[in-house]
């Protein structure tokens, strides 16, 4: 679940296409976005004469009945599990604050969230910087666009699973790929999966690798809404490319800046599938993710109310995270 | 076009239709002929699985009412994870035969698994097998027998003999100095890019528990000489055997006589590690994939410098389980005889070099031939009189998380000092007894 | 001389991307001892590895089932999904406007909140290894309401308003009138969903353990990581190529729809 297709797409649960991107709804994220996002909270025709129509109650019955079940329901089972121990197969037991207590003593938890924010530190330049980068190149008079979009873009919709299985052979210490042209080129062979320095950042690269195709159209629809007016003038008050570079197209990408970090901070966040298969959290934690030791708890341990309270607290961070990047870049966009 | 969706939405409502119609559990026990089927699942390992298919075919063609149907365990990280939610949610299979004894307490708190002492020939099956003794160790803490003690994969070392040879070793190692003595002999630095490339130990050091029942657990049954980790709920280990065994590792991974990596493939087979932590099973796969100047031999696990007695070290064993989802149970338990039975002892040494938990395994006719053609199995034979297996507690899992989580840190990434790590394992392990 | 870098850079892209892949494929066709190396032509060719993926794993069972389980999401998040966008842009009932409310506040629900919750859930359903766990809980999708909902706010009430003078129900309306002129919407839902549904992981991992019910996904992690491929790289590799080959062969024919899809949907947040 590469980071991007992770929140996107199901993320990688279940509840897949009900989406999640926290905060997408307020102040019309969508709506902000020129081209790209979809606007999609215009108000509807107006509600004036309310007339009951039992037709539109049948049509939206069977999605609340829906909603109730599957996101009412575990979101209330949720606050009880979380004061519980519970294995399934034997009686909860009531812990009260225990779990919580536990969460906040778990150093492996916060080892967690370190690893999730070295992974973002890594991932988000990263992928902003290539993702324009190709995107202003993309934009330009060139033949084979078509062609190019096509290749970036290709890794982004393959499974997540085959990117894995890939790349842990392309790592591989002694044979892999990398490390023989790193060696070409007279640097010395790194145990990109094996070095506790180095597999997060292993890991961020081939996230970075698998969407950034997706961001790279993404911005690419963003340049192409940017009015070249704009840059007619400023090259009439000579500015240079820099300049408008900065004065421009940057303020004019914002929305699309702002959805590059949120899906790109959420699909670190929702990390599972890269260190289950490739590093299983090693080496010595150093990639162990959220819902990897979510998922340990769970499974190995069976304690499915502590899972619950990581899971809890997992989320309660995207929120806060996110919510302070829409702060920030609205700012700075000022 | 434009039809073209409605037509999507035709095909998926009536797919959706058919979907509601099947029941989550469909098909199984019965066929159409009153034919039993039982699913029996086994390890993943090759071997295993042809072993596994072939006394089900066998048994297959001689009864043909009661039909097995061989899976393999559908395990991600561990096997444990699978079992334990397969309870939770009803869909075990009949018979599963690759438990691990440490487990049982958890399928017993799940209620998931059939009683089989209630079966009036369970003792003279088992007492054909291994003295009432060494049977009473496989007794559950409610006093009865939920599991049928099977096969076993003592833990000794591997060694690469040419290896060892072309160092200038000529005997294989015994003690923690004699093994790193050698050690520093065989490490070579191949390509001379200033990286040692050829090791003398590799251990998987991954932090999952149950990979710790493979080197740290052998070393402190040898180094104790079969002393436990825990007495009922206190941690023992919190000693100087322990600090020893962590400060043995440690000198391994921090003079580089062990990598501080994990590898694509087999790094033993490819002769660039002369030594591993393994159980008789590896002869199968060895001599099937080695090369003909491929020398090997096993040795004893390496324990502190005039330690006394003989080295005890972990047994592995594995036991099979009937499921309480199971509805032929005694079908089952008439399966899991034959499955046992001498002839398919036999056919198991055979085909996957593991040993049958039987007493007298070498003075045996039955398996004289066999012994006297596979000279190497009969030190692990040996080696089983002394080896012993784990208690069973329910946290024995997250005991062997922190114990693991503390060799990775402080053996192999030298994090702490060994000591710190020892205390540090007991310490957690402690606290997860008490919590419960 | 600008002109050629930019061709250089945009090429060097397109290996780095293109390049992993034709390795992959190339090494799936290699005996073991070969894969090391760059070379994209084996050099003996085998198809040993995947003789050994089709003994080992019941892959084609896998691929079936990914479909399935895929079109049956895709199709209900479409249909449930259009009927409320429907209700909720032309219909006018009392607590329309907390309906719609409801499905944003929803899409701000990490799911990791619920994620065990859910599988508990399902534990007590007795859905565990079926189909239904894998189907049912995701067959709505708030997004593809707001999405068909805006969607549908851009066609003329005109057109709408003459149907119901010819006396459709609104039933008609919405499946022979607006499906037709809905096109574009409908593809992006169809495409996001059924990808979501295709690449997931964990959820599958964690309601299936019957190798005839795994998603081909879920099929091919255990396989790598169970044990079962030996620690071969030629065997695992091939699992993933034919994990990949649909995705990319539906990829071929629908890559420009695929990308615009995904691209205006505005990511299917």
């Amino acid at each position: 679940m590469q980071p991007g297709e992770a929140n996107r797409f199901s993320t990688h649960n279940k509840r897949g296409a009900r989406g999640q991107v926290p905060g997408a709804g307020k102040s019309g994220f969508g709506s902000q976005v020129p081209g790209v996002g979809v606007n999609l909270i215009s108000p509807a025709p107006g509600t004036r004469h309310l007339t009951p129509d039992p037709i539109g109650y049948a049509m939206v019955l069977p999605y609340l009945l829906h909603l109730v079940v599957f996101l009412g329901y575990p979101l209330a089972f949720a606050f009880v599990l979380i004061f519980h121990r519970w294995n399934i197969y034997t009686p909860m037991k009531w812990v009260g604050l225990g779990n919580i207590r536990l969460l906040l003593s778990d150093p492996l938890v916060w080892r967690a969230l370190g690893n999730t924010l070295y992974f973002l530190v890594i991932h988000i330049p990263l992928q902003l910087v290539i993702a324009l980068g190709l995107a202003q190149l993309l934009n330009q008079k060139i033949r084979g666009r078509a062609f190019f979009r096509a290749s970036y873009f290709l890794p982004f919709i393959i499974s997540g699973v085959v990117v894995t299985i890939l790349w842990q052979q392309l790592y591989a210490v002694e044979t892999g790929i990398i490390n023989v042209l790193l060696q070409l080129i007279g640097l010395p062979k790194i145990g990109w999966l094996t070095d506790r320095r180095f597999a997060m950042p292993a890991i961020a690269i081939m996230a970075t690798w698998k969407n950034v195709g997706l961001y790279i159209v993404l911005f690419l629809v963003g340049l192409q809404a940017i009015p070249s007016h704009l840059y007619e003038a400023a090259e009439l008050d000579g500015a240079s490319s820099w300049q408008q570079f900065r004065l421009i197209t940057i303020p004019m990408l914002n929305p699309t800046i702002m959805l590059v970090l949120v899906l790109s901070t959420i699909g670190g966040f929702s990390l599972f599938i890269e260190p289950y298969v490739m590093t299983g959290g090693g080496p010595a934690n150093s990639t162990l993710s959220g819902i990897l030791y979510l998922y340990k708890q769970a499974f190995f341990f069976s304690k499915m109310g502590y899972a619950t309270t990581i899971g809890f607290f997992w989320a309660m961070i995207i929120f806060i995270v996110v919510l302070f990047q829409r702060r920030f870049v609205e700012t700075e966009a000022m | 076009m434009s039809a073209q969706p409605l037509r999507l939405v035709g095909i998926g409502l009536l797919l959706a239709l058919v979907v509601s119609c099947m029941s989550p559990h469909p098909a199984k026990p019965t066929g159409p002929s009153g034919k039993i089927t039982l699913t029996y699942w086994s390890a993943t390992n090759a071997q295993e699985l042809d072993f596994a298919n072939q006394v089900a075919a066998e048994w297959n063609l001689q009864h043909p009412e009661v039909q097995i149907k061989v899976e393999p365990v559908p395990s991600g990280q561990s096997t444990e994870e699978v079992i334990l939610a397969a309870i939770a949610s009803n869909t075990t299979p009949d018979i599963y035969a690759s438990v691990f004894p440490g487990a049982m307490q958890d399928l017993l708190d799940a209620q998931g698994v059939v009683q089989l002492d209630t079966y009036a020939d369970f003792f003279d099956v088992l007492h054909e097998r291994m003295t009432p003794e060494l049977l009473n160790q496989y007794r559950s803490s409610d006093g009865h027998f939920y599991q049928v003690p099977w096969k076993s994969n003592p833990i000794m070392v591997l060694y690469n003999t040419r290896m060892l040879r072309e160092a200038g070793v000529t005997s294989l190692p015994t003690t923690y100095s004699e093994f790193l003595s050698a050690a520093a002999r065989v490490i070579r630095d191949r390509d001379a890019d200033g990286r040692i490339d050829q090791w003398m130990l590799t251990i998987d050091y991954y932090p999952i528990w149950y990979k710790r029942l493979f080197d740290y657990l052998p070393l402190y049954l040898a180094a104790s000489n079969g002393q436990t980790l825990l007495e009922g709920r206190r941690v023992m280990f919190d000693n100087e055997f322990s600090v020893a065994i962590f400060r043995f590792l440690h000198e391994c991974f921090a003079r580089g006589y062990a990598p501080r990596q994990t590898f694509q493939g087999d790094v033993f087979l490819d002769g660039r590690v002369a030594a591993r932590f393994v159980g008789p099973n590896s002869i199968g796969h060895l001599e099937r994939y080695r090369t003909a100047d491929f020398e090997y031999d096993y040795g004893p696990i390496p324990r502190p410098d005039q330690a006394p007695g003989q080295p005890v070290s972990y047994a592995d064993p594995k036991s099979i389980v009937i499921f309480k989802t199971c509805q032929y149970p005694r079908e089952a338990w008439e399966f899991i005889k034959f499955l046992i039975s001498k002839r398919n002892d036999l056919q198991l040494v055979e085909l996957t070099s593991q040993l049958p938990i039987r007493a007298r395994l070498l003075e045996d006719q039955t398996f004289a031939d066999y012994f006297k053609r596979n000279p190497k199995l009969v030190k692990f034979a040996e080696q089983l009189a002394t080896a012993r297996s784990i208690e069973s507690i329910a946290e024995l899992k997250e005991i062997f998380d922190a114990i693991a989580q503390e060799v990775e840190a402080s053996v192999v990434f030298d994090l702490k000092p060994p000591e710190q790590g020892v205390h540090d394992a007991a310490r957690r392990s402690q606290q997860i007894l008490d919590a419960q | 001389m600008k002109r050629f870098l930019l061709y250089a850079i945009l090429i060097l892209g397109a290996i780095i991307f293109l390049y992993p892949f034709l390795w992959m494929l190339a090494a799936t066709f290699k005996p073991e001892m070969e894969i090391a190396g760059f070379s994209i032509i084996p050099r003996q060719f085998t198809l040993e590895s995947y003789r050994l993926v089709f003994r080992k794993i019941p892959i084609t069972r896998g691929f079936i089932n990914s479909l399935f389980v895929a079109m049956m999401v895709t199709a209900s998040v479409i249909v449930f999904g259009s009927m409320v966008g429907y209700a909720l842009s032309r219909l006018r009932f009392r607590g329309r406007e907390m309906i719609f409310t409801l499905a944003l506040v929803t899409m701000m629900i990490p799911a990791q909140v619920t994620l065990i919750p859910l599988y508990t859930m399902m534990v007590k359903f007795g859905w565990v290894n079926s189909y239904l766990a894998l189907i049912v809980p995701t067959m709505m999708s708030s997004y593809a309401v707001l999405l068909f909902r805006q969607f549908f706010l851009s066609i003329p009430q005109s057109l709408i308003e003459a149907a119901r003078l010819d006396g459709c129900s609104d039933w008609r309306i919405l499946f022979t009138i607006v499906y037709p002129l809905s096109k574009p919407a409908i593809m992006t839902v169809a495409i996001l969903t059924f990808m979501g549904v295709w690449n997931d992981v964990l959820w599958p991992l964690m309601v299936i353990r019957d190798p005839q019910l795994m998603t081909m996904p879920l099929m091919v992690t255990l396989f790598a990581i169970g044990g079962q491929a030996e620690a071969r790289l030629g065997v695992q590799l091939a699992a993933a190529m034919l994990l990949a080959l649909p995705v990319i062969g539906a990829y071929l024919f629908l890559q420009r729809h695929l990308i615009e899809s995904i691209a205006s949907s505005g990511m299917k947040n």
